[in-house]
């Protein structure tokens, strides 16, 4: 083996150890016990098992016995009292799963929209907002979701509609947005940050245009998606 | 004057439809995907509201056949 196949295969070797190690340079702080998303996942695994147990327990006795006071006590907590406990764990935790890019990407029509989200040398707009860590967590439902309550219900139903859609197969390649992006989503981090008043390019007499939607943010900022690259360079 | 076998029944159907809605929240919060988390939704939790009601409906159909109610 040459001297030059050596260093690549050691480099090919380090480079995946030596960014994991980057990425744990940052200490937790004092104290760290988790994040509630965590503690949630870890209490709604650990009821689920125990709601299993006693499911069984409920089963045996009732098999056994009949419905006695023994066997309803077993049912009135393997029941009526843990799986609400379930229920509801389990749905905090299934809401706030459903936003993470993981879960994006889990329908395989979305995989190059995450693989160029991820890439570090792709200059798209996603990607460039991902890997300088614009967004800290939930790329693709922060940039794909209104603000406020009432975006959040409107982006559920229509990721509600986006699940159908995938399952029957209802759907046309290449994916598209099915609007126009609107450029509130943008202004709701960018518009009064220093950055952005002192641009050249936002002068105050045009915000109305950026306000109305008549000029696009991703206009001038975009691409987006590479499929939107892709459609540019044609 | 009811049998007694039909409240032991319909518990162990409720018993049944909770560990479908236990295992379903158990797969949520081992692997989220939409996909599962929409079946959460639309299957385990209707699942875990008939087993209340054929709960509640089996304890009150004993509770009368023994007629303490």
């Amino acid at each position: 083996m040459s001297t030059l196949a050596r260093a690549a295969a050691l480099v090919a070797v380090l480079a995946p150890v030596a960014a994991w190690a980057a990425e744990d340079t940052v200490p937790l702080p004092r104290g760290w016990i988790g994040t509630t998303s965590e503690w949630v996942r870890g209490f709604g695994i650990a009821f689920a098992l125990l709601n299993l147990a006693l499911l069984a327990f409920a089963w045996r006795s009732l098999r056994s016995g009949g419905v006695t006071p023994t066997a309803r006590g077993w049912l009135f907590v393997a029941v009526g009292l843990v799986p609400l406990m379930v229920a509801f764990l389990s749905f905090a935790h299934g809401l706030e799963g459903s936003t993470t890019v993981a879960a994006c990407g889990s329908c395989h029509v979305m995989t190059p929209w995450v693989q160029d989200l991820q890439n570090v040398k792709s200059d798209t707009l996603a990607a460039t907002h991902f890997k300088n860590h614009y967004i800290r967590e939930s790329q693709c439902y922060t940039c794909h979701s209104d603000y406020g309550l009432a975006g959040t219900i409107k982006a559920k139903f229509e990721g509600l509609g986006h699940v159908w859609r995938y399952t029957v197969g209802a759907y046309e390649l290449p994916i598209k947005i099915n609007q126009p992006y609107p450029n509130v989503r943008c202004l709701g981090c960018h518009a009064g940050s220093q950055k952005f008043i002192n641009a050249s390019g936002h002068p105050k007499e045009e915000m109305h245009a950026l306000l109305d939607g008549s000029v696009s943010c991703i206009a001038c900022h975009g691409p987006a998606h590479p499929e939107q690259k892709r459609a540019a360079g044609r | 004057m009811i049998p007694r076998e039909i409240p032991a029944r319909l518990l162990r159907i409720a018993i049944v439809m909770i560990a479908l809605f236990t295992l379903l929240a158990l797969l949520v919060m081992v692997h989220t995907t939409p996909i599962i988390f929409t079946l959460f939704m639309f299957i385990g939790q209707p699942l875990l509201l008939l087993a209340l009601l054929l709960l509640i409906g089996a304890v009150l159909a004993d509770l009368k056949a023994k007629e303490l109610i």
